[in-house]
């Protein structure tokens, strides 16, 4: 029944939120209760066993589940410590929304369910009010839709080789465009609200998202291996690249933030791509690293970022060495894990990614530095976020062992 | 009959593409989801077939209430949209017909040119109506498209896509992007 309850508790907790909008205090009690019981109940799942008590075979994959409980972390750092300004209620409401469509993702049985959940999704988020019109949201996760179902059914058609070749590629550009990630870019405005905005899809749904689809396209063109890592280790070295240049150069804060999102994505792609286990333990660390630190740190630096006002504090100068994955944080642990893998594999690749991993200096102290001066909550939030990476860096091993690595 | 029901899907994609009123795109999903019904129940998922039928009646009447008035299809400048139409239906027929083998070629004809109607009409500049309809339309395709699997997927999919059909009939768009 667990996964069951995964999904419907933080589905009715964010429907009843939505319902009690007139009563913050009792929607916000009201969905976090119900949160706690959706997170006890991923928790508690027992990863690989199959429930069917609503007629769907439901299982979550140790991997999956071990983002889910980042998720649902992330959710509640951010949550708990909100900036004044923003009502935590209709916070809460959205990332329990959220949480329970990765949770659908994360226990679906088939590529198809999971396209039809990215589908539901994307609508619930495009239906709401934003600053960005309507079909304008939708596009990006649509095309995903449409290029994913397309390489399911190249992938179960008889046929030649092709097919099954052309449905990898598929595979690959619909998990892409899902995320937001290069060459499909989501249109991003920076005043939007991050409910609103690609933010969520590549920095909320996104890990569980691409862990699910790449599970079950492997499972679904089982003897196009060689053709999913070589693709997706190139797409991972272009989002390395165009992220981390990108985040630096260009002008709105906002939008450094966004493309710093597409160079962990990168990373992440890269050690998926790598057929070793110290590249599927990298790319996990990467993807704690988001949930966990970057998503979190970049909703913190909404504020400073409207008011123009950049810091150089040591606070800042930590959360840039963060960013940056240096030494203890956890992004160093998973570029040397990345670095070993592509060893393994190919050392030349080595090379290549080491060099890239240099260009994310310059871009992570100019997102130190959108920080600005934290105050109160968003002090307390900094603080845990930097303890909570520093900790994922130092002691690995228990991250790993949740997600069966 | 499944070529019927084939054909049928792809006049309603064509209505879709074609279409910026309300009664345009009414008829383009009610003959989407006919189609699709059919071919389900030809294969054997009476259940599903009720579902994709459920789903994409209800959404079609509700498109008839909300969005641009009278027909709009073929509106001026819409001749893209016609030859997108018409070779997306050829060249879906060219790969389920000559590139896959095996049986079941109506089923492929009928998803592979709706969700590539479907999508080119995403990326297109689009009304929100014109988006909720693709949406459903595109729901039910994705759940058709899973019936191509060797083992059967149950009617889960079928639902969903039922379920998400019905739900985007009921999407208000706010604001002056509002349908």
């Amino acid at each position: 029944m667990a996964p069951e309850l995964a999904i419907g508790l933080p589905a009715a907790g964010s429907l009843c939120a939505a319902a009690l909008r007139a009563r913050p205090k009792a929607a916000f009690a009201t969905a976090a209760v119900l949160g706690l019981g959706g997170v006890a109940a991923m928790t508690l799942s027992i990863p690989g066993r199959a429930s069917a008590q609503l007629g769907i075979s439901l299982a979550m994959s140790a991997e999956s589940r071990s983002l889910l409980i980042a998720a649902a972390a992330a959710l509640a750092l951010v949550v708990a410590l909100a900036p004044v300004l923003v009502e935590r209620a209709t916070l809460l409401a959205w990332g329990l929304a959220g949480l329970a469509g990765m949770a659908a993702i994360a226990a679906a049985p088939s590529l198809d369910l999971i396209i039809l959940v990215v589908l539901a999704l994307a609508v619930l988020q495009a239906a709401s009010a934003g600053s960005r019109p309507f079909a304008t949201r939708l596009r990006g996760p649509v095309f995903a839709v449409v290029v994913l179902a397309l390489a399911a059914a190249s992938a179960r058609g008889d046929g030649p080789p092709i097919l099954s070749r052309l449905a990898a590629v598929g595979l690959v550009a619909g998990l892409s465009a899902a995320l937001g990630t290069m060459p499909y870019i989501h249109r991003f405005e920076p005043e939007e609200r991050t409910a609103t905005s690609p933010i969520p899809w590549i920095g909320f749904i996104g890990p569980v998202l691409a862990l699910a689809v790449l599970a079950r396209a492997r499972d679904l063109v089982p003897s196009e291996g060689a053709v999913f890592g070589a693709l997706m280790i190139g797409l991972g070295l272009l989002n390395m690249l165009w992220g981390s240049l990108a985040s630096w150069r260009t002008e709105g804060g906002a939008s450094a933030w966004h493309y710093s999102f597409m160079a962990d994505w990168g990373l992440a792609l890269c050690g998926l791509g790598l057929a070793v286990v110290d590249g599927q333990r990298a790319a996990l660390l990467v993807l704690y690293g988001i949930l966990l630190s970057r998503l979190p740190l970049y909703l913190w630096s909404r504020q400073s970022l409207r008011e123009k006002r950049p810091n150089d504090r040591p606070i800042n100068l930590l959360a840039a060495a963060m960013l940056a994955g240096s030494a203890p944080f956890a992004g160093f642990a998973a570029r040397v894990l990345l670095l070993r893998g592509a060893t393994q594999v190919y050392w030349p690749l080595a090379l290549v990614i080491g060099f890239g991993l240099l260009l994310w200096l310059a871009p992570s102290l100019r997102l130190g530095r959108s920080l600005g001066l934290p105050r109160g909550r968003q002090a307390w939030g900094v603080g845990v976020a930097l303890t909570l990476n520093v900790v994922i860096g130092l002691y690995p091993q228990p991250f790993l062992l949740l997600a069966g690595l | 009959m499944s070529v019927a029901a084939a054909f049928a899907t792809w006049l309603g994609a064509f209505f879709i593409v074609l279409s910026e009123g309300r009664r345009g795109l009414a008829l383009g999903l009610a003959l989407t989801t006919i189609g699709f019904t059919v071919l389900v129940w030809i294969g054997g998922e009476q259940l599903a077939a009720g579902a994709v039928l459920l789903g994409g009646a209800v959404a079609s009447i509700q498109r008839l209430r909300r969005g641009r008035e009278g027909w709009g299809v073929m509106p001026p400048g819409s001749t893209s949209r016609l030859v997108l139409a018409i070779g997306a239906g050829l060249l879906a027929l060219w790969i389920s017909t000559s590139v896959m083998t095996g049986p079941g070629a109506t089923l492929r004809f009928a998803v592979l040119t709706s969700l590539a109607m479907m999508g080119a009409r995403a990326l297109s500049d689009i009304q929100p109506a014109a988006v909720l309809t693709v949406v459903a339309a595109l729901a039910l395709s994705v759940a058709v498209a899973s019936g191509m699997a060797d083992t059967g997927p149950g009617p889960s999919p079928y639902f969903a896509a039922g379920l998400i059909a019905l739900g985007v009939s009921a999407v208000r768009v706010s604001g002056s992007d509002g349908a």
